[in-house]
């Protein structure tokens, strides 16, 4: 679902914000990308849904490089790829479900529909009853719960989420950890970049260490049930 | 096609409340549109009536052949063949003395003792020749008049009105006027939406970056700032129409005298609901090039 072959990114000049990374990510996977500040966990992210381009490499997503891809193209792409910002990017002049609703009136869904997954969605993230309400009359973790339906609203085949939990309390993360584990249970792949050691323990999944820029570890996924 | 069916709907309510969100600065600017397009239609009016009077009166401008006191029955009527065959001569009336002396007493009023003591009829017969309208101008007129210019049995020729001659070019300066002044507006009106819808994406660029990062292509972004701009305009002109017809009613009263030496007696006419139209499309058109010129500069930002 996603491949990277040797990329490179650089904000400046002389340095690197990722250097020669590569990787392959399949349908339905769940990643978590960690490191220090700095690393590039943010960098990478953006690349993959081209609010960045890279400065070398390849970047394959949905058979397409993306990496050279038109500007014109970027909007199709990003229909397909749900982003839960690390700050949310809600709008706060439209009310939670008319934030939901955007997601699939860019892609030109008929009202009736949007009106339905966007409610059903809302209910999946247990905010039905605040969606006539504004984001900033939310607490941060209802407005983190909007950014994600956001995101997952229009079934994405990939959800990419930069610190989703950074600054929930302890119950919460762990309702928005199974949110996006559901996610790509139900087909998403879902890359997560945290700082929370605590949650990749926790979950078992695979773990992908950025150090200055560079792939140290790979972790593949493994059993935590026991 | 249907999709685009479906956006309509969100378009138009981002519009509308783009437009709601920024009152003051959308209310100025629909408020300055509706001058504008207020004078244009202003002008437009007093072209109109202008125009209008003229068409009636240009009826009048006619050219009077008098002929020679005696002349023979086939002698009129050759030249009455003759007079019909001029180029630019749509129409040829023949009066008789008689005809004519009816209609100078019925005129001359108590003028009419200038002629009472006369025991026969001084006035000569005539033929009133009524031009084609593409010819009714002085230079026409005097070609018309030039070649029957010395044709046997013809003692006179009169013709022309100068005010109508004044009157045409009157309505030719008001006309300029009106296109030169009304490029200054339209121009005006333009930077004004421009402007306006400036401002707007300036305020807006955070909800921009936000649906550009879910998905929107930059059409679905800039229709509703589009449709912003064509709102005002369109709002601009209805208003402009309002002011007009306010103005029309209520301020002709009280400059009908003036108005009179200007348009005539005729009664003044309000523009046709087809220039109406015209005005209110011009207000919508120039609203959306405006919002148009404001994305283009503004949007990659
Ligand atoms: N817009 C930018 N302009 C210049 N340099 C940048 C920019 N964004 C990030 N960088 C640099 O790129 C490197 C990687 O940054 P990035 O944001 O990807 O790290 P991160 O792993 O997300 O860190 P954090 O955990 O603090 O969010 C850093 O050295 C950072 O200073
Ligand atoms: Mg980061």
């Amino acid at each position: 679902m996603i491949r990277m072959y040797g990329v490179s990114m650089s904000y400046l000049a002389s340095t690197y914000a990722l250097r020669d990374v590569s990787l392959d990510v399949g349908k339905g996977e769940f990643v978590f990308l960690t490191g220090s500040s700095g690393a590039g966990k943010t960098t990478l992210l953006k690349l993959l849904f081209a609010a960045e381009r890279s400065t070398e490499g390849q970047i394959i997503i949905r058979g397409r490089n993306i990496a050279r891809m038109r500007g014109a193209a970027i909007p199709e792409l990003r229909r397909h790829v749900g982003v839960v910002f690390q700050d949310f990017k809600l709008l706060n002049r439209r009310t939670v479900e008319e934030n939901v609703s955007v997601a699939l009136q860019v892609r030109g869904e008929a009202p009736r529909i949007v009106r339905a997954k966007a409610f059903q969605m809302l209910k999946q993230v247990g905010l039905q009853n605040r969606r006539h309400d504004y984001p900033l009359s939310l607490s941060g973790g209802e407005q983190q719960r909007v950014a994600i339906a956001r995101a997952l609203v229009n079934d994405p085949e990939i959800l990419l989420s930069d610190e989703p939990t950074g600054n929930l309390d302890p119950d919460l993360t762990l309702e928005i950890m199974d949110l996006l584990v559901q996610a790509s249970t139900r087909g998403t792949t879902v890359l997560v970049a945290t700082h929370e050691h605590g949650l990749l323990s926790r979950y078992g999944k695979r773990v992908i260490h950025l150090e200055h820029g560079r792939i140290a570890r790979d972790v593949p996924a493994h059993d935590v049930s026991t | 096609m249907i999709r685009l069916g479906y956006r309509l709907q969100y378009f138009v309510q981002t519009a509308w409340r783009g437009l709601r969100s920024s009152l003051l600065t959308s209310g100025v600017s629909v408020l300055t549109i509706a001058v504008a397009l207020g004078l244009m239609g202003g002008f437009g009016l007093l072209v109109l009536n202008m125009q209008g009077l003229l068409d009636r009166f240009g009826e009048d401008l006619q050219v009077s052949v008098y002929l020679e006191a005696d002349l023979s029955k086939e002698r009129t009527q050759e030249l009455d063949a003759t007079l019909k065959s001029v180029e630019g001569v749509r129409h040829v009336e023949y009066i008789s003395p008689e005809q004519a002396l009816q209609h100078f007493l019925s005129v001359a009023g108590t003028h009419a003792g200038l002629i009472e003591g006369l025991d026969h009829n001084p006035l000569p017969a005539s033929f009133v020749l009524t031009l084609a309208p593409e010819k009714r101008t002085k230079q026409d007129m005097a070609i018309v008049v030039e070649s029957l210019q010395g044709l046997p049995g013809i003692e006179d020729l009169v013709y022309g009105a100068d005010w109508i001659e004044g009157y045409t070019r009157a309505i030719g300066f008001v006309r300029w006027l009106a296109a030169g002044l009304g490029g200054v507006l339209v121009f005006a009106t333009v930077m004004i939406v421009a402007n306006t819808i400036r401002l707007a994406v300036y305020a807006r660029r955070d909800e921009i970056e936000i649906l550009s990062l879910v998905g929107a292509s930059r059409i679905f972004v800039s229709v509703p700032f589009l449709l912003e701009g064509m709102l005002q305009g369109l709002l601009g002109g209805l208003l402009a129409l309002a002011m007009l017809y306010a103005a029309f009613r209520l301020a002709l009263p009280e400059i009908a005298h003036g108005l009179q030496l200007l348009v005539g007696l005729a009664a003044p006419s309000f523009l046709s609901s087809g220039d109406m139209l015209l005005l209110v499309a011009c207000g919508a058109g120039l609203g959306c090039f405006g919002s148009l010129l404001a994305l283009i500069g503004g949007y990659r930002h």
